[in-house]
């Protein structure tokens, strides 16, 4: 059994990578040592850090070294020998992620209730049931200073508390699990990954509010969360933790799923509450706010997912503990989905006030491809484009609203400058085109529009006056939209317009992308200086758009070319060129 | 009494009940803020984005059709932004809606029209781009035309929720949203009843009546032809509207004055048709109520909307409906047979023209072979309130100032009792009026029955025909039919005693004077005042009950014998059937 | 399952604290399953039969690398719990040859990322 474990890896973004040499004289030196059967190396495909050189790390007392160089590995291995750490070369690094709403992911079984109490689950819903009234379980939320987590971040322990105060003889609860942001996902791990969570922070809602029935809207696309979200209700239902007298007492709660049809449109309260009740998922006018007239014209409380997950958090651990994490008016955690050109695609869960460089390097380790970092697009198609100088930005409600953007339900692309910004900006309105429920005119036709202008200015159509058409237009959605998606729908392109105005003038002044991303500006040529006649761009052409022989050689002809890049790609001999 | 809200509007204070939206109290201090989708009759849909008003000192703006006013709040409803922004929504919306105002049904009349030359809109800002959907011609009532459709949602609000029908929904999303039947079916093969409301309450061109003015010219031109009219009750106290005379302002004689000169050669009344209809459907009611030949309760079958419903939803329901036709298909068939005859003119040419307040009419007239009891179809052509006003303007008399004429004999002169139908409940009180002669023998000594008056949706009475009771109940509104319809259908099933012995619905609120094919911008207000102009008609009338009136006692002796006699029955009576909802 | 009652949420809570060695974890939410955990779970399912091997195969949810599916977390006696990463059928079979049998970590499938 060996007594210490040193995991190695080079973390250099050279293309020359060290790791195997070092591995080599490792064992080398560990033989010549005799300390083959006490100190294992091994390579390992990722360290947790980039850009650090050589990274070597003793477990198990997680000691790591960065920055290597030659002579110190010999050292490490000496001093993981003697059971010493080497001071001045050892690093502490602290860890960036806090894990509370993912506290359970991928640690539990999610189908095992009992695994989920083991972790302290269902411990926080005994408490609240048996030791505190409603209104103090609304103090506790307070204290803790939770916000909505499904984008605009109202303070959940005020929602909570108007629903409380309306009289009515019913009362709902309802998990707003429509995730459909594009490239956000974390809902789905969570229902996936800890449904008991969610369901525990729902039990708790509705007893904080007084209500007796609750709802799980899940967009049908998400059937494995939908698979054990129901699994966790029965088992919630069999164990005594649903349905009459909670643990005893006098609190009843009926749950039942409510499955979504796909329409984006869906996540927003309003329409979530039509979808309900079998009518046709369009948003309206509020006030009154479903805390006061919602399902049923009863009073409603919609909680997101990743909110009910940190509810259930608060009552086992406190509100004091979740309110030391964060920032003042933004507390504890968000999950974020990062996406994109980052190198970790995946969730994470950061403490509030962390900045996006952190979460782009440090954890994201940085881009794919090793290019710069051009921006970073939070809070999908509601949310706006944060371009690289402000990636020291402390990421919290606020600050984000400041530039432009959003939290959102938190997903964040990450861009390099192979992204072009009205390419972006065309996706995501077309994303709410699409999404739109038709139902107001600024947003049904004003998003039309707009989306016509940001084709016209990606085809080297558009004048300098359409920019002037675009704000007007994102005027009227922002402040004549009937709800949250057309009132922020022109968000990404203002974002876009504010921060790379230069790249929208490029397009409409110059005819040209930037980032050779809109392909009606770009051009495909062969360089005969280069070319080789090897036909094999001929070959690949899906539109036979390159006639020629070997003898006489090729030229790609710009009135049948689709600017589809194949020939680009299969060239052995870089004798394509894009302009 | 509900709590007073305190709140400024434009720095103006106001107070106003609670639940008052901020439109409503803005019309307080004199401000009328614009709207395209919100209809005073009508839930707010808050689709257009062009009522928005600011909270001041905030950039939020709220849509005042559909907002509450709150304690305390300080409204803004117009500085440059807000109109601006309005400015931009209309072109929004022009940018996707055709412009042929010249050659459209609402042209002069169009809400859209208004709001875009109120606010000088003299360019085209943003690309045009259209919906490219087919017209929905089916029904030949209303011609639905979706590329003129703003999505207001006023239509389909009055079909689901106010007339229960569910014929037209909102069909996709985003840019392709459209109303329409549900499923790839056209009017005719949906639920549609053919009220017309959703014409009555369209903004734009994209619901309008189907238009028939054509073919009357047509007939009136024709040598051939021998021309008759007749004019349903509820037209005369609105047709006024249209040429600027106060609402509910009564035009009968005006109107057959108007009709001669259009080219009629006679000009009948449909209010004598309705003591036709009172005559038999009293006699109905007494065959049930006192000699049980038949189930109670007998629920009236005057409206053809509502007959269309019943065969659609309440098929159940057909061995108590009144097999009595509609007012304006006995004047029809009479006028083919009996007129014809008594004035030796070949009913071959008699064209038969009805001018009537409704759109489903325009359906009644072919919907079975009862409707060609003459040996012809008894009506030609229905026009609309709408449509006639539009003829008096094209032929360029001046309506205003035309004198009063009397109506043509002997299918004209109408008691008072006729001429309330057109109000709901109005049928009700002109067959009790009847009924209670019949049963008695003896006179009412009043004759107003104030309980079924008035706009509330379902009115209830009890009155007493010789010493028994009469449990009567009025609907107006198909939206009011289910509550009636499913009492009834309880007691039958559970073999108790029904909740009524006599039942009136009308399909339209407020009964005719509401009807799908009235003038535009209806609201409880102008039903009341239209409702008002027949009532006090028939409170000036010396005969006020439909047995009373001479002409009807002549009818009956010259020609029909007695009410439900053979020749009744052959020529005023119908039957019904059960049809399906969906037409495959 | 019985109805639970206040005490024996306690009961459970305080007992399970010591978590037991000797399982392998397979990430099974969406992200894994797509990426192929369900064919690594059945493999080890499998193997582990056939080999006689004393270690529980369990699933979870999603660590949130999702770059790396299907993940696999190993923990046995004697050798520090690690994650694999990008795990097919072959090296899951090599996770129980290896580093469950032979006690010795596989090279470059190891993904040290924080997790806690």
């Amino acid at each position: 059994m060996f007594k210490k474990t040193i995991l190695l890896k080079d973390t250099s973004f050279s293309p020359e990578d060290k790791t195997r040499d070092v591995f080599t004289r490792c064992l080398d030196y560990l033989r010549e040592k005799q300390l083959e059967q006490d100190i294992q190396v091994v390579r390992v495909a990722d360290s947790g850090v980039y850009g650090q050189g050589l990274v070597m790390k003793v477990l198990p007392d997680a000691t790591l070294y960065v920055n290597l160089k030659d002579e110190d590995v010999t050292r490490v291995i000496d001093a993981a020998a003697q059971n010493k750490t080497i001071e001045g070369l050892a690093l502490k690094k602290a860890p960036k992620q806090i894990r509370i709403v993912l506290r359970n992911c991928g640690k539990i079984d999610p189908e095992s209730l009992e695994e989920y109490i083991a972790t302290g689950g269902y411990v926080g819903l005994k408490k609240a049931l048996l030791e505190l009234t409603p209104d103090k379980v609304i103090e506790e939320m307070k204290k803790a200073g939770l916000r909505g987590r499904g984008g605009a971040g109202y303070p959940t322990w005020m929602k909570w508390k108007f629903a409380r105060q309306v009289v009515a003889d019913q009362k709902f609860v309802i998990c707003n699990a429509d995730e459909g942001d594009p490239g956000a996902y974390m809902d789905r791990s969570v229902l996936e990954g800890d449904p008991h969570s969610v369901i525990e922070g729902l039990i708790i809602a509705a007893y904080a509010v007084g209500a007796s029935k609750g709802y799980f809207y899940i967009r049908a696309e998400y059937p494995l969360a939908v698979e054990r979200i129901q699994k966790a209700i029965d088992q919630a239902n069999a164990a005594g933790l649903l349905g009459k007298n909670i643990l005893g007492s006098a609190f009843s709660l009926d749950l039942e799923i409510r499955l979504g049809a796909g329409a984006f449109v869906c996540g927003e309260e309003t329409a979530l509450i039509a979808s309900i009740e079998g009518r046709r998922g369009t948003p309206r006018p509020r006030p009154p706010y479903p805390s006061v007239k919602g399902l049923w014209d009863k009073p409603t409380v919609i909680n997101n997912v990743e909110t009910l997950s940190n509810v259930s958090f608060i009552l086992l651990k406190g509100s004091e503990q979740f309110a030391s994490i964060g920032t003042e008016k933004s507390k504890g955690t968000k999950v974020f989905a990062v996406t994109g050109k980052v190198k970790n695609s995946g969730l994470v869960e950061v403490p509030m006030g962390i900045t996006l460089r952190e979460i782009v390097y440090d954890i994201g380790g940085g881009t794919i491809s090793g290019k710069a970092v051009k921006a970073v697009q939070t809070g999908g198609p509601s949310g706006g484009v944060i371009p690289v100088d402000a990636l020291d930005t402390q990421v919290d409600y606020e600050n984000l609203q400041k530039l432009g953007s959003i939290m959102g339900s938190g997903g964040m692309i990450v861009m390099d400058e192979e992204d072009c910004m009205v390419d972006i900006a065309k996706f995501y309105l077309g994303f709410c085109v699409d999404e739109s429920c038709g139902k107001c005119a600024p947003c049904r036709i004003g998003g039309y529009q707009m989306l016509e202008v940001l084709k016209r200015v990606a085809n080297g159509q558009a004048k300098l006056e359409d920019m002037t058409v675009l704000r007007r237009i994102s005027q009227a959605m922002q402040k004549a939209s009937l709800c949250g998606l057309g009132q922020t729908a022109a968000n990404p392109v203002l974002s876009t317009m504010k921060y790379f105005e230069s790249e929208y003038k490029q397009h409409i002044e110059n005819k040209k992308c930037p980032a050779g991303k809109c392909s009606a500006l770009s051009n495909y040529a062969i360089i005969q200086e280069k070319c080789k006649r090897c036909s094999l761009c001929q070959k690949n052409c899906p539109v036979e758009a390159i006639p020629g022989s070997r003898e006489d050689g090729f030229t790609i002809v710009q009135e049948k070319c689709i600017k589809c890049g194949r020939c680009l790609e299969v060239c052995k001999f870089k004798a394509v060129s894009k302009t | 009494m509900p709590k007073v809200i305190k709140a400024k509007i434009n720095g103006i204070l106001l107070r106003v009940p609670e639940g008052t939206t901020i439109l409503e109290a803005a019309e307080k201090v004199q401000v009328k803020i614009p709207t395209l989708c919100k209809h005073p009759d009508l839930t707010a849909s808050a689709g257009c984005g062009i009522c928005i008003v600011r909270i001041k000192g905030t950039a939020k703006m709220l849509r005042a059709c559909s907002t509450p006013i709150e304690e305390g709040m300080e409204i803004i409803t117009h500085d440059p932004e807000i109109v601006e922004i309005r400015r931009t929504v209309i072109e929004l919306i022009l940018s996707n809606h055709p412009n042929d105002c010249l050659k459209c049904g609402r042209n002069n009349n169009c809400e859209l029209q208004k709001l875009t030359a109120d606010f000088g809109i003299r360019q085209e800002s943003f690309p045009q781009f259209l919906k490219n959907l087919p017209t929905d011609n089916s029904t030949n009532t209303i011609t639905l035309e979706p590329p003129k459709c703003i999505l207001c949602g006023r239509c389909v609000e009055v079909c689901q929720n106010g007339q229960d029908v569910w014929a037209l929904s909102f069909l996709e999303r985003g840019i392709k949203t459209r109303i329409s039947p549900a499923g790839e079916i056209q009017l005719a093969d949906s639920p549609c009843v053919r009220c017309g409301q959703c014409s009555n309450h369209c903004p734009t061109g994209a619901i309008v009546e189907k238009d028939h003015t054509g073919k009357v010219w047509e007939a009136l031109l024709d040598p051939d032809k021998f021309c008759v009219v007749q004019i349903a009750p509820a037209v005369r106290v609105a047709i006024g509207e249209a040429f600027g005379f106060p609402v509910g302002t009564n035009l009968t004689r005006k109107m057959y004055a108007v009709l001669r000169r259009l080219g009629f050669k006679a000009v009948f009344d449909t209010s004598f048709a309705a003591d036709v209809t009172i005559m038999e459907e009293a006699s109905e009611f007494e065959e049930r109520f006192i000699n049980n030949k038949k189930p109670l309760p007998l629920i009236t079958s005057c409206c053809p909307s509502w007959v269309d419903f019943m065969e659609k939803f309440h098929g159940d329901m057909i061995e108590h409906f009144s097999s009595c036709k509609s007012p304006h298909e006995i004047l029809g068939v009479l006028s083919k047979t009996y007129y014809a005859r008594k004035n030796n003119i070949d009913p071959a040419k008699i064209f038969m023209v009805s001018i009537m307040p409704c759109t489903s009419k325009k359906y009644e007239i072919s919907r079975s072979d009862e409707m060609f009891a003459s040996g012809y179809q008894d009506i030609d052509v229905a026009l609309t309130t709408r449509e006639l006003s539009r003829m008096i303007k094209q032929s360029g008399l001046d309506f205003n100032h035309l004198p009063e004429e009397e109506c043509d004999s002997i299918l004209g002169e109408y008691a008072g009792a006729g001429v309330i139908f057109g109000a709901t409940g109005g049928v009700m009180e002109a067959a009790l009026r009847t009924a209670n002669y019949f049963i008695t023998g003896n006179e009412l000594e009043r004759v107003d029955f104030d309980a079924v008056r008035g706009l509330k949706g379902v009115k209830e009475a009890e009155i007493e025909i010789a010493g028994k009771k009469v449990k009567i109940a009025i609907a107006h509104g198909l939206g009011n039919v289910e509550y009636v319809i499913n009492k009834v259908r309880e007691a039958k099933k559970n073999n108790k005693e029904m909740p009524w012995h006599f039942i009136e619905v009308m399909a339209c609120p407020g009964g005719c004077v509401g009807g799908g094919g009235q003038p535009y911008n209806v609201t409880d207000e102008l039903r009341i005042k239209r409702a008002e102009g027949l009532y006090k008609e028939d409170k000036t009338k010396e005969i006020r009950c439909s047995h009373q009136n001479p002409y009807i006692k002549r009818i009956y002796e010259e020609f029909l014998e007695k009410p439900l006699s053979e020749k009744s029955e052959k020529l005023l009576h119908t039957a019904y059937k059960s049809r399906p909802t969906y037409r495959k | 399952m019985d109805k639970l009652t206040p005490e024996a949420i306690d009961r459970i809570f305080k007992q399970n604290r010591q978590q037991s060695a000797n399982w392998i974890k397979v990430g099974m939410s969406t992200c894994g399953i797509a990426a192929g955990a369900d064919e690594v779970y059945a493999t080890l399912v499998e193997e582990i039969k056939k080999r006689n091997i004393q270690v529980t195969v369990k699933k979870c949810g999603c660590l949130g690398m999702c770059h790396a599916e299907p993940l696999v977390e190993v923990c046995v006696d004697g050798m520090p719990t690690v994650i694999y990463g990008r795990v097919n059928k072959e090296i899951a079979v090599k996770i129980l040859d290896k580093h469950v049998n032979s006690k010795a970590l596989l090279n470059d499938y190891i993904f040290d990322l924080e997790t806690k």
